[in-house]
């Protein structure tokens, strides 16, 4: 009984909530960057290498410095702390952070080589017709990288069900309150309940089976 | 040749500083909508650093080998780069100066730009590409139905890109430049992709919809008959230099160096070691030429392919290393005595040797201009085991 009471949904539906909302950002956050980074803009590289960052920096190490950051005593979260009353750390915005961190690159990247790869030339016919940067966006990049777009969405959001080490220092694990789908399959093996660990890796590896059906279709359909 | 008068004060944009606003003033008074062009551009060991006019009638035809810098300047004039020193203006309208940190984006330039590969959106119709640069309103639909039967798209409207042939591609291409009436109109290579047979209509019906506008049009191509076909002016660009600019006939006629004359066709750069104002010599024989006032001793002599004849009598003597026909003539690739190539065009009724028989080519004197070099020479010619293009004469 206590093995199935501490097997509850709650994590996998903690872990549909937070890629929900990453998927929001990464749809906003993931075009504006791949799109600003296929232009000539000012400060490119060190945008870059940021977004990039976390392919090559250990998670948990990224977790540890984003916990001093944002922790009651960081340089951010210490005065959010003060004048609103707000702690990020151990919150769902901390596992929220967490996976678009993880995920953002792999949504950045794939749009960023599609626009670089081909729609460099349409954007400059854009211009010289008389369009915007934004309306070059809208008309011409969205419609022309769709597929790709769709592509790292997909990559991000699996990343962001996957991901353990931001998400342990930020998140910091509490049960019932930042407990993600992985990290219920951490506690559980700890907890020695193997039955439940089992359940909830086949539940996740089927959500990761389904994200990469979905992206070869899209790559073949593309 | 008297050089082109208007290539002066560009050219001087080397000196570091532009006189852009000299001119400016002077086309302030005369209303002209001439494009005016002075820009010191470098990017990966490759610099351009020119001036240009383009009056608003006409078409003005760049020309000069690959790499260039062709391409680079209609992207300078279009606004997508921007050069490190110069000024660009349009009749009184200043689009860049590098001084007064003056840089007008793309999207306000009004620039009619014809990429080479047309880069059609491929997500859009043919009529929705040309839409593209038209304002909203009512009179949309009828300037893209007009622009459809302009150039002849009537039934390709809702086709997409990737249905069209190159030159139907190339006519979406035309079309949605000049629709939205552009101040300037650019052309980036439009006949290169296009199959030879095609070109030519193509020609004339670009010729069509682009003679009855008085705005400012560039065109850059390494094809001759395309300036020949088209422009009224031509400029020839080297290593990022305008070297030569004027109006076509003159220009083809009397190339100023023998690096332009290579670029202008005149296939066979001779050297000179002996010039008494009536004959040239060298290793490969001795020439006789027009009299003409030559200030020095010519470094090289440039030859026309088409014009030398075989001779029984006199002439230079040649071994025939290679015969090529080609659409209209036959292309002859000799070997003179000092190993120098020689290329000389015969009609196709023309009777003619086999490769590696020796015998004498007659060249007109008026096939001959004496030039300073500027060039370097190449070692040798094609041998006969090279690939040809067409069959060998038989």
């Amino acid at each position: 009984m206590m093995s199935w009471l501490t097997c509850s949904p709650a994590p996998l539906l903690l872990s549909l909530q937070v890629a929900g909302v990453v998927l929001v950002l990464f749809l906003v956050a993931g075009i504006a960057l791949g799109y600003a980074l296929s232009q000539p803009i000012p400060l490119r590289g060190l945008l870059d290498a940021l977004v990039s960052l976390p392919l090559v920096f250990p998670p948990i190490a990224i977790g540890f410095f984003l916990l001093m950051l944002f922790g009651r005593h960081g340089v951010i979260g210490g005065p959010l702390h003060t004048w609103i009353g707000w702690d990020l750390v151990f919150s769902f915005p901390a596992l929220v952070v967490a996976a678009f961190i993880a995920g953002l690159p792999l949504v950045v990247k794939p749009i960023q080589a599609a626009i670089e790869g081909s729609a460099r030339d349409l954007i400059e016919v854009s211009h010289t017709l008389g369009k915007g940067r934004l309306a070059t966006l809208f008309l011409v990049v969205i419609p022309i990288i769709r597929r790709h777009i769709l592509a790292g969405l997909t990559l991000g959001v699996g990343r962001s069900f996957g991901e353990v080490g931001i998400t342990l220092m930020l998140g910091g694990n509490l049960l019932g309150s930042t407990e993600t789908l992985s990290l219920a399959i951490y506690n559980q093996v700890l907890d020695g309940n193997f039955d439940c660990a089992t359940r909830l890796s086949l539940l996740l590896g089927l959500l990761s089976l389904g994200l990469f059906l979905l992206l070869r279709w899209l790559g073949r359909a593309g | 040749m008297k050089p082109d008068s208007r290539i002066g004060p560009h050219r001087s944009v080397g000196e570091e500083r532009c006189r852009i606003f000299d001119l400016g003033s002077r086309l302030a008074e005369s209303g002209s909508q001439d494009l005016r062009a002075s820009v010191d551009f470098s990017r990966a060991g490759f610099r351009l650093r020119m001036g240009i006019d383009v009056p608003s009638t006409g078409i003005t035809a760049l020309i000069g080998p690959s790499g260039c810098g062709k391409t680079t300047l209609l992207r300078l004039l279009a606004g997508l780069e921007t050069p490190q020193a110069g000024c660009i203006q349009l009749g009184d309208t200043i689009w860049f100066d590098s001084d007064h940190r003056i840089d007008l984006p793309s999207r306000k330039r009004r620039v009619g730009l014809l990429f080479q590969d047309y880069a059609l959106f491929p997500h859009l119709s043919v009529a929705a590409n040309i839409a593209y640069g038209l304002a909203r309103g009512p009179e949309r639909a009828g300037q893209v139905a007009l622009w459809l039967e302009r150039l002849q798209l009537q039934g390709l409207a809702d086709r997409r890109p990737e249905t069209l042939s190159g030159g139907q591609r190339q006519r979406v291409g035309l079309a949605r430049a000049l629709a939205p009436r552009p101040s300037v109109l650019l052309l980036d290579e439009p006949f290169s992709a296009i199959d030879i047979s095609l070109r030519q209509s193509l020609r004339l019906l670009f010729q069509e919809v682009v003679a009855d506008r008085r705005a400012p049009t560039l065109l850059v191509t390494h094809d001759l008959d395309d300036v020949r076909y088209l422009a009224d002016r031509v400029g020839v660009l080297i290593d990022g230099e305008l070297r030569q600019l004027g109006p076509t006939a003159e220009v083809f006629a009397a190339p100023t160096d023998a690096e332009i004359a290579r670029v202008l066709g005149w296939h066979n750069i001779l050297p000179v070691t002996a010039y008494d104002g009536l004959r040239a010599s060298g290793g490969w024989g001795t020439l006789e030429l027009l009299s003409q006032v030559v200030d020095r001793t010519p470094d090289v002599l440039a030859i026309r392919p088409s014009g030398p004849r075989f001779c029984m009598t006199h002439g230079l003597e040649v071994e025939l290393v290679r015969v090529t026909q080609m659409d209209d003539y036959q292309a002859l690739f000799c070997r003179l005595p000092d190993c120098s190539p020689l290329r000389i065009h015969l009609a196709r009724s023309e009777p003619c040797p086999m490769p590696g028989v020796r015998a004498r080519i007659w060249i007109p004197p008026e096939c001959i201009l004496p030039l300073p070099r500027n060039v370097s020479l190449p070692d040798s010619v094609p041998t006969s085991s090279a690939p040809s293009r067409g069959r060998r004469h038989a």
